[in-house]
């Protein structure tokens, strides 16, 4: 059973400071293509990491491309990390230190908008700078996600 | 509700559309003969002007209506209603 939604709200719980960006963010913008795992830009600092860690702690975390080797980040490894790639009893959540088409954390975070959720305040990126990011990926299904976002856009300049 | 608002986004129909509905029913069961005639469920909009390139803007206005919570609940349901599906898909080939 995937459960994307509670592994947003553990993030948000945890005091993670990230952006949400990614197939998740276009939906929560109201694209309806359905994605399959919640990317993350974050900041990589050592403290940050340990707070994502601690909130998927009893989800038996593994590194995605590595599933026998279960999550134990010590602050030396967190170091050297430019991405982080978890896969959870509820899902897939990626860590990204820098969004192609956008920039690093700090440029990604200029461009967050902040949503009420149940579980607090997040903060997602907003729709030019994901238009941009999905644009600069160039996969099929990113442009698509493009279309709609654009669509989504014009309506809401309507507004 | 979403997931039923999932299973009318897998044939690009609104619930409330009893006009769709009633054309789909149509299909599946119009028969010269008298026998059931399944023909193939339509797939792309029943409205015209519904669809705006590849994009199927009553679904997509039917999602600007919710919350965002309320989109992310969404995916999550119909991720597990997508999988559940190939689940099912896999037992049945599986079958000798």
């Amino acid at each position: 059973m995937q459960n994307l939604s509670e592994l947003l709200r553990r993030l948000i719980a945890a005091e993670v400071e990230f952006i949400l960006v990614g197939g998740f963010a276009a939906v929560a913008h109201g694209v309806t293509l359905v994605t399959r795992d919640v990317d993350i830009c974050c900041r990589f600092t050592d403290a940050n990491l340990m707070r994502i860690q601690r909130a998927f702690a009893d989800l038996h975390p593994v590194h995605r491309s590595r599933p026998d080797l279960p999550l134990d980040l010590t602050k030396e490894q967190c170091a050297s990390l430019k991405n982080l790639y978890i896969r959870t009893d509820l899902g897939v959540v990626d860590c990204l230190g820098e969004i192609l088409g956008v920039g690093g954390f700090d440029e990604v975070a200029k461009h967050g908008v902040e949503v009420d959720l149940p579980g607090g305040k997040c903060r997602l990126l907003d729709l030019d700078a994901l238009i941009r990011a999905k644009e600069a990926m160039g996969r099929d299904h990113d442009r698509i996600t493009v279309k709609h976002l654009q669509e989504i856009q014009k309506r809401q300049a309507r507004n | 509700m979403t997931l039923t608002a999932t299973v009318f986004a897998s044939t690009n129909v609104k619930p409330n559309d009893a006009k769709a509905h009633s054309l789909l029913m149509h299909d599946r069961t119009s028969n010269r003969e008298g026998a059931l005639n399944e023909t193939p469920t339509v797939y792309g909009s029943v409205e015209p002007g519904a669809a705006a390139g590849d994009i199927d803007i009553s679904l997509l206005e039917e999602s600007l209506r919710l919350s965002p919570w309320e989109r992310m609940l969404a995916n999550d349901d119909a991720l597990n209603f997508g999988a559940s599906l190939c689940a099912a898909m896999e037992r049945r080939n599986a079958k000798p």
